[in-house]
Parts: C-alpha cells; structure tokens; sequence
C-alpha cells in the first residue's frame, strides 16, 4: 500500500493541473491513468478554445481563472502553451438567434463579461470573408481566446513533477476498499493507495468509477468528431461558433491555432451517445458543408487529420463538482460535458485551496455544482 | 535541360506536348500532364519551398504525394507538385515559410455527395492488387481498383530492368514497365473492374465505407463487401546531419524522376544501402547517364543478391561495406557527402572517412509496409486481406504471385466455394526467399565449342535461363529442388544463340569459345548503348568487377527481343572463362576527395521532416519529460505534418534507445485518418461530381 494525502483518478483535462497546485501546496499527492500517458483520454481531442462568456455563475468565475491563469502561463513558468486572445464569436444570421443572444448578453454583463453585440461589419473584420448573405452581426468576446491542450497539459505534468505529484501511468482503478463512509484504499491492477483524500477525475468514465466506489454519477458520454487542416498564414482571429442546426447537427465551432491550422469540430444531432471514437464516414461532409456555407475562403485549405472524442454529459449541461455525502473523503470533479479543457486548470486551482486551504470562497460553485442538485435546469450556450 | 534523351531500354521519344509555365516568373518549358515538380528539377531547380523554421530549403522527397516537401504556389494555390499535373501557362512559385489562403469567397453552390459500390475494393494498382483483382474479377465480383498515380502498375512502372522469378509464374526476363503494361491490359478487358487512377483512400470509416480522394479533385464515399490492401510499402529514411537538404531522397523517388518522368535529376549520386534496391538505382542511374560514385552499407556484406552487387561493380561502382553516411553538406542543396568506415558496434571511426562530391544522396535502407490500412480494417472488423509490400517486403515477381492468393483468399472470405492449389503456397515462399547461400565460383574449361559460363552462385529464386535456352542445355542443380537451385550447362549444344545472355536479369551469363592457342572469343551482355565501336579496346572484368584486361571488340548485336546488346570480344584464352562484365565508369570520375570535409554533428539530424525537429530536441524532451508514450512527442510537434510521422516513426526506436529508454516500453503513436490532406471544396465536390 502506497500512501498519499491526495490520490486523483485520472491524468486528464482536470486531474493533471489539479496535481500540480495540491502538490505546490505541499500535499503529496499521486495520478493513477489507465492510459500510457497525461491527457490521453479526451483533453487529447479537445480542440483548445477557451471562454468564460458563460451564462451561469460557476463556469464565468472557474473559466475567468483559466483565462487568468494561461495568458500567463509563458511569463509566469517559461512554457508557450499557444495561448492566442483571439475572443470568441457568434455570428447571427436569424433574429431568434439575435434576440436570445442580445438577452443572455444583459446577464453576462451583471457578471462584468467583456462581451458585446457587433455589426456585420466589424464580423467582417474579424473573419474576412465571412459570408455576408444574411449576416445580421454578432456578439464577440475578445477576451476569451485558445491554447494548446496538449501543451498546457504536458506543462502541468512537468510542473506537477517538479513538485513532487507522482504519476503511475498503465494502471486501471479496479475497486475501492471502504470503511464506513470512508474510502480506506484505491486498488488498480498493479497495487493499492491510501490518502486522505481522493478525487475522481476520472472523465468519461465517471459513472464506470463511480460503480466502483458505490455511487451513481450522472455522467454519459456523447461523441463528437474534430479536424486539423494544414497550417497557413493567419487570416482570422476569433473562435467561431455557429449556434445554427440542421437535420444532422447542431452547433460547429473553428478557429485558427498559433501554427496556422484551423480546428475545428461538430455536434451530431441527435446526439450520438456511448464510448466510440473511431471515425466515420459521416463527419467531414457533413462539417465541411456548414463551414464553407459560413466561411467559403476555407475551400482551398486542406484538412489534415481527423479524429473523434467524447464529451463527458450530466443531465443539464454542468460539472459535478464536491465532496460526496456518501464518502467523505471522496471528491468529484467529474461532468465537464466538453469543457474540461477550459474549465481545467481554473478548476484545478481551485480545488487544492478547497482541499488545502478549506476557503469558503467557492461555495457558490460548490452548491450549483452539487452532485445533490436538481439537474433540472439547461445550459443556454452549450 | 536536364532530360533523358536517350536510354537503352526507355522509350525517350514519346510524343508529348511541350508547354510553357512561369516559375518565380521566369518563363520555363516542360511537358503536358508531367508532374510539376518533374518540370522543375528538368529546369536545374532543387529548391522548392522554405520551411517557416531556420529558413530551411525544401526539395523533392518522396515524389509520391505522401510527403509535403514539394508544396509550390500554383495558380495562387497551395499544392503538392509531384502529384500536380503542368499545364500550359499556370503559374508557380517557390512556398516561402505557410501558404497564404486564396481569398476565394464565392459562395459555394455545389453540395454533390458521391457515392460508389462494389463488393471489393483493392487498394493499390501494383504487381499484388492488380493479380488479386484479376482473379477475384474472373469469380464475378464487382470491383473498385485504386492507385494514387496516373498509371496502373504501381512500383513495376519504375523498374526497367529484367525481373528475376520464373517466366512461368511471374514473367521472369521481362522488364517491370512491360509486365505493368501486360497486367493493365488485361485488368482492362473485365467491365467489372472499375479503375480509379490518381487516387488516394484517405480514411476507412467505422461504418463500412471508404472515403477516396479521386483524381486528387474529388471525394467519394464506397461502400464494399470486401478489402484488397495492396498499398505497398514507403521508403525507410534516416538520421544523419543534413538528411533534410534539398538532393538528398529515397531510391523510389529517384527511380521516379529517372524512369517514369524521364528527368535527368543528378549528374553524380551517392548510394545509402546495398539491398537490391540501392543496387538496381545504381543500375538505372548508370543506364540514364549518372555517374554513381558508391554505395556503402553499415553491414560487412551485400544485402541485396550477390549478381545484383556483381553486376554493378564490374561496371566500376565501389561497394564501400562496413561504411555509414556522416553527413550530407551543401548550400541549399548537396554538394558533398561524407561517409565513414564503422567499428563492430556500427560506431562511425571519424579517421576513416571518406568526401565525396555528389549532387544526389539516395537512401536505400529498405521498405516498410504500409500497414495502417489493414490494421484498420482488422480493427473494425472488416473483411480484408492484405498482400504484396503492403504484407511483407519482397520482389515484385513474389508480389505477382501472392496477388492471386490473396485474390482468392479474399473470395473465400466472401463465402465464394474456390479452391486454391496448395503448390501455390510453397511457390509463394520460394518467390519471396531471401538471397540464400553463395557457392565457390566453378572453374570453367574453355574449348572450341561455345560455352555458357554462369557467373551467378548464390541461390535466388530465379531460372529464366533454363526457360530460354532452345536445346534445353541450360539446367538447375538438383539440390533445394526449386527454383533457388543454382543454373548449370549441361556440356552439349550450345548455339550461341545468345538467349540466356540477353534474358539473365542479372548480366550473369558470358558464352565463350576458344578460337586458337592464344585467343578466344567472349560474348557479353550489354545494357547501355555502347559508347566503342567495333576494333576498339574495352576495360573487361571477373565476376566481382576486377579489371582484367582490354579486349577488342569484334561484334556488336542487338537482341532486340530483351533490348539487350551482345558484345563480342577477342580476349585472351587465359582470361577468357575469368571475364564476365563491361567496365562503363572510369576510376577517376569517383575517387573521394584527397581529405575529408565535413562538420559533424549528429544531434543536428532532423527526424521530423514535415516539422523540422532535430534529434538533439527530441532526446532532450524524452530525458527531461520521463517519456514513455510517443503520442506526447507531439508536444514538442513530431508526427503533427502533412505526413502524420508515416516518414519518421520508423526511425523512433533509435531516438528512444540514445534516449535511454527501451522502446518496448514506449506506447507507440497512434495514426489517424486522414492519410492525404483534401481541401474542404474537395469533400464536398464543389468544382464537380462528374469523374464518378
């Protein structure tokens, strides 16, 4: 048996930068991943962006920290993670659209969001060439912007290391043993751990890890499929999303990474739950189609890989993120439905001072993330 | 111009359309339909793009769409310029660092999915998929054939020199480019064979479909019953400082240029590798008026057949064994290239080296298959077979063979009641045998009755000469019992007819006759077109390419059957059993330089063409990160190119190894779809839907 204060299920979006602030603050503290490597799961398919123009007090003030947090990151530990302030826009095309957004635009002002509706024009300059047929404006954030998700999560490991955090990699959580409310060990297929305290991180896998300890996690996940394209000079700046449906999806984003690749990805309609990630046919028209409808100058550039990643559902849209009433030394930070990326290394941040520091500050999180929640209420901008 | 103009076996007067183009606005002029890149290096350019990082020039690499090494502005375009065709006035110029986009923002009209059926898709056009398609087309099946060039054939198009095997199964004695013909010919008469050329699979699906990139213009979804994964095999490459300057390429890519396009790419080349195909480019380098300065291979022997490696010394290239390449140095493009003598832990010995000046560096190392097609289909459980270098490396006369099993294996699969002959599978075995052993040369009376000397005695699976030989004078050993067995003459009437001169693949066969107590005659085989007359003296050697003396000529003939000359020389009666070749290069043309320049620096070697990471960065990210998974080497951009480290993941096991870390603990990286970069107009056929 190997003893730790923290032991954390999964060396993912979540589990590697929370690694890093719990061993910083002297917690001695381990990862166990089933897979061979950091950020293998699905922070390997995130595409990069990174916002805090949410609607919902939670992901603003976790997402604000992220933003705070990797703008700095080359300043503050020496590592470029790609982080490009290319904000993010929505671009409208009906007046539904307009008014809902134009509406949730009033509360994210009250939280002090740095957003604002902006004419077909100034769209236009944002994305040049951006289709004007229709084009009603849009609103953009020029504060929210994207990073590497590979390199921000091989920083946090190096940086975790540094700090003492352990990792074993290749080696799959397979039960728990219990006291009481209490987890007294972690078992995996190559040894067992003890600590004060653990944290599931353990992504799309969190209703599998939860059968284990004995809870039901709300947590099902949905596939959806991404692509590269080459690299060419910057020709656009923001993350764009189309909020707009058709028969087989629903909303895509794209943006133009710090190589001069575009990224970009779709969400299938229906949508397509279960664990899969190998590709299909169906994908690349289907993306292809939207994009070039939106942004015709994407038709000479060439698309280089592709691949397929899930999004770790809850019921409504958010995080479950807490100690368990069930297990109490058991924390969740589980759920991130795609937003595990951005939500990381704030997210991160945040739990070692709730485990460290005991602060109250984020009580408010605490309670609209609450495993114990309604799960009633939907997320406006998925 | 830097063209072939005249080739002993190629056709160099083809009727093709010649047409002007711009480069960097220089008017240029090259043929209609020949790939651009082609064009270019005909017009002295090596240098074709500059990396975005040091500034690094760019030239040709894999000529094969694969890499992107030859991306050029054409027409204001982004494109590979080995796959793009040259037209009449198109504009090009050299990639400095990215592309710019074409700010192209026409509304887009056409939305027009294609899609296609058959119940066997074959993946590749070369010696195994067009023989698997042939059978499975003779049992009923609807097929879809692909290959990614211009032409069927695949590395049969490139090879013009006469194939080893048996003339029975696999049309040993005929050129690769006449086979590729004979095969194309006959795929063409079955309707239900439908050809795709110039196409690419980008990506199998998990829902049972494929997804083509047709004419490098169009995308189509197939679906099939069933897989051929005929795709061949790509180039090794290595590691060494200045393995990425323009000038220094793989054999095929050479071979290429040299065979297919007809371009005079080097004046002077250095060969990395002895295994038959460093041996054969040798071979077609000499043919296309190239001066070979050597070949060195680490190992202490020939990798590839012993008359392969005969045959190119006694036309006066030195085998430099136990040799390794240090470097390849030049501004912009080779100028030199630096080898040196290894220690018995493959160790260069910096003393022994050896500079010489080439404009050319061919890396010959060998082939890996290209295999992530059939590990897909297995993957998704498809049924599938895979054959020819796409299963294991090995001649193209093997290939042939196992095309027609796996054909039939396939149909099985596919619930077909056939039968395949069991004799058929030990040929397959024998077709592929590596070079066996090497016998002690037999010592050969001279008399005055023609007489077939075999300078070949190593064991490969070859006999053409016992299949041409009118009198059936010409037989194999009885000791393997196949066709490995070595070739003898049984001693009685021979003719001198001259067919087992002019059929041997390996220039092996002299006839001689003694003509009195001094004298005799020698008859040669001759696959140049001879630069003596007759009454002049020539440089003739043993087997192994030993100068043996000057002999005059007395006969020059043309078989024209094999397009083979024999020579026929009045040469000494000593000497006479002992000569077996022409010596075609003089000495001095590829002496090294009288002291080695070079500048050493091995962690300078880039292993990551596609995003120039050197083997120095990489080691140093593997040591300080403890890293056990290739997958996070894309971290620091290794595999993230246009190639997705098809090139350069081969070569990771070394770079883990100097690392300290043993790669049998390392996670490999995972290969993704797509395997060719598609524009977004391509996918969804924009420009049109109509070739399908």
């Amino acid at each position: 048996m190997k003893k730790y204060d923290v032991v954390i299920i999964g060396a993912g979006s979540i589990g590697v930068p929370a690694s890093y602030y719990l061993a910083k603050k002297g917690f001695k503290t381990c990862v166990l991943e089933r897979l061979p490597s950091e950020g293998r799961g699905q922070n390997r398919a995130a595409i990069g962006g990174i916002r805090a123009t949410f609607s919902d007090p939670a992901k603003i003030k976790i997402c604000q920290m992220t933003i705070d947090i990797i703008s700095r990151f080359q300043k503050e530990h020496g590592i470029d993670v790609d982080w490009i302030d290319g904000g993010y826009l929505f671009p409208v095309y009906d007046t539904e659209l307009e008014d809902k957004l134009k509406k949730l635009l009033d509360v994210q002002k009250k939280f002090n969001l740095n957003i604002d509706w902006i004419s077909p024009a100034k769209v236009d300059e944002l994305v040049p060439g951006i289709n004007r047929n229709g084009l009603l404006g849009g609103t953009f954030s020029p504060e929210d912007g994207s990073a590497s998700p590979l390199k921000v999560t091989g920083a946090y490991l190096k940086l975790a290391r540094e700090c003492k955090a352990e990792f074993y990699f290749d080696e799959e959580v397979t039960g728990f043993e219990k006291d009481g409310s209490k987890i007294t060990a972690v078992i995996t297929n190559k040894d067992k751990y003890s600590a004060g305290i653990i944290i599931d991180a353990s992504g799309a896998y969190a209703r599998d890890t939860g059968k284990l300890y004995g809870l039901d996690i709300p947590v099902d996940p949905d596939c959806h499929e991404a692509g590269i394209t080459e690299p060419v000079q910057p020709f656009f700046k923001p993350m764009v999303v189309d909020l707009r449906m058709d028969e087989q999806s629903a909303n895509y984003y794209f943006y133009q990474n710090k190589e001069g690749q575009v990224v970009f990805c779709i969400t299938p309609r229906p949508q397509i739950f279960g664990k899969d990630t190998d590709n299909t046919s169906v994908f690349l028209p289907l993306v292809v189609k939207r994009m070039l409808n939106l942004y015709p100058r994407l038709r000479n550039l060439r698309i280089r890989r592709t691949w397929r990643g899930l999004y770790p559902m809850t019921p409504d849209g958010f995080p479950i993120v807490g100690r368990t009433k069930e297990i109490g030394n058991l924390f969740l930070a589980v759920g991130m439905c795609g937003q595990g990326f951005m939500l990381g290394p704030g997210l991160g941040k945040i739990i070692s001072e709730l485990i460290c520091d005991n602060t109250t500050d984020y009580d408010f999180i605490l309670n609209q993330l609450s495993l114990y929640r309604e799960f009633a209420g939907t997320e406006v901008l998925k | 111009m830097n063209r072939i103009d005249k080739h002993p076996v190629l056709n160099t007067t083809q009727n093709r359309k010649k047409v002007n183009f711009k480069f960097n606005g220089e008017t240029q002029s090259g043929y209609e339909n020949e790939p651009v890149s082609s064009a270019l290096i005909a017009n002295g350019v090596r240098e074709f793009s500059v990396h975005q990082i040091e500034d690094a020039p760019q030239g040709i690499f894999c000529a094969n769409g694969q890499c992107s090494h030859c991306t050029l502005i054409i027409d204001g375009k982004p494109l590979k310029s080995c796959i793009t065709p040259l037209k009449e006035g198109m504009e090009i110029r050299t990639l400095m660092h990215l592309p710019e986009l074409p700010p192209d923002d026409r509304e887009p009209e056409n939305f027009k999915p294609l899609n296609l059926n058959c119940d066997v898709l074959v993946i590749g056009g070369g010696p195994s998929g067009l023989t698997s398609a042939i059978e499975l087309a003779k049992l009923g099946f609807e097929i879809i054939l692909i290959d990614d060039k211009d032409k069927l054939g695949g590395k049969l198009l490139l090879q013009t020199h006469k194939f080893f095997g048996s003339i029975e199964d696999c049309y040993a004695g005929k050129r690769g480019i006449e086979i590729a013909a004979l095969l194309e010919k006959e795929i063409r008469t079955y309707s239900n064979i439908k050809v795709f050329t110039n196409t690419s699979v980008a990506a199998l699906y998990k829902d049972k479909k494929a997804g083509l990139f047709i004419d490098y213009k169009n995308y189509a979804l197939v679906d099939f019953q069933g897989l051929v994964i005929s795709a061949g095999a790509r180039e090794k490459n290595l590691v060494f400082p200045g393995n990425d300057i323009p000038g220094v390429y793989g054999a095929g890519a050479f071979q290429t240029l040299v065979n297919r396009d007809l371009v005079k790419s080097s004046d002077r080349i250095f060969i990395i590798g002895s295994g038959n195909v460093g041996l054969i480019a040798a071979y077609h380098a000499l043919q296309a008026g190239i001066t070979v300065v050597g070949i060195a291979d680490i190992l202490d022997d020939v990798t590839g057949y012993k008359v392969h490696a005969d045959k190119i010394r006694r036309m006066g290239v030195p085998i430099y064994l136990k040799h390794t390449v240090l470097t390849a140095e030049g501004s912009g493009k080779v100028e030199r290239v630096t080898i040196a003598e290894v220690d018995d832990s493959f160790n260069p010995l910096l003393e022994k080296a050896k500079t010489f000046e080439v404009d050319t560096l061919l890396i010959a190392v060998g082939l890996s298959s290209i295999d992530e097609f059939y590990n897909t289909a297995v993957n998704f459980g498809y049924k599938a077979v895979k054959t020819g270098d796409a299963d294991e490396i090995a001649e193209a006369s093997s290939a042939m063979f196992g095309g027609r099993i796996a054909g039939l294996q396939l149909a099985k699969i596919l619930g077909k009641d056939v039968e395949i002959d069991e004799s058929w599978f030990a040929k397959a075995e024998i077709l592929k045998s590596k070079p066996g052993k090497i016998k002690s040369e037999p010592v050969v009376e001279i008399n005055e009755n023609y007489t077939p000397i075999m300078h070949c005695y190593q064991e490969i699976p070859c006999n053409p000469c016992i299949s041409v030989c009118p009198s059936g004078s010409i037989k194999l050993e009885e000791a393997l019992g196949n066709i490995m067995d070595l070739p003898y003459y049984t001693g009685e009437e021979c003719t001198r007819c001259g067919m087992c001169i002019a059929v041997c693949p390996g220039l092996a066969i002299s006839v001689a006759k003694k003509t009195d107590d001094k004298w005799a005659e020698v008859v040669l085989p001759h696959e140049f077109i001879p630069a003596f007359g007759v009454g002049e003296f020539v440089t003739l050697t043993d087997t192994e390419g030993n100068e043996i003396e000057k002999s005059e000529v007395i006969k020059i003939q043309l078989n024209k059957k094999y397009k083979t000359n024999l020579i026929t020389f009045r040469v000494s009666l000593e000497n006479a059993a002992k000569i077996a070749g022409i010596r075609v290069q003089d000495e001095d043309k590829i002496k090294p330089l009288p002291i080695p320049v070079f500048n050493y620096i091995p962690d300078n070697s880039i292993l990551c063409r596609c995003e120039r990471v050197s083997v120095g960065e990489i080691i140093k990210f593997i040591k300080e990160n403890d890293i056990k998974d290739a997958n996070q080497l894309k971290q620091i951009r290794v595999g993230m190119g246009a190639c997705g480290s098809r090139t350069c993941s081969i070569l990771l096991p070394r770079i883990f190894s100097a690392a300290g870390v043993n790669w049998y603990e390392v996670t490999q990286a995972t290969k993704r779809p797509l395997s060719i970069e598609i524009p977004m107009g391509a996918i969804i056929n924009e420009e049109s839907g109509e070739t399908a």
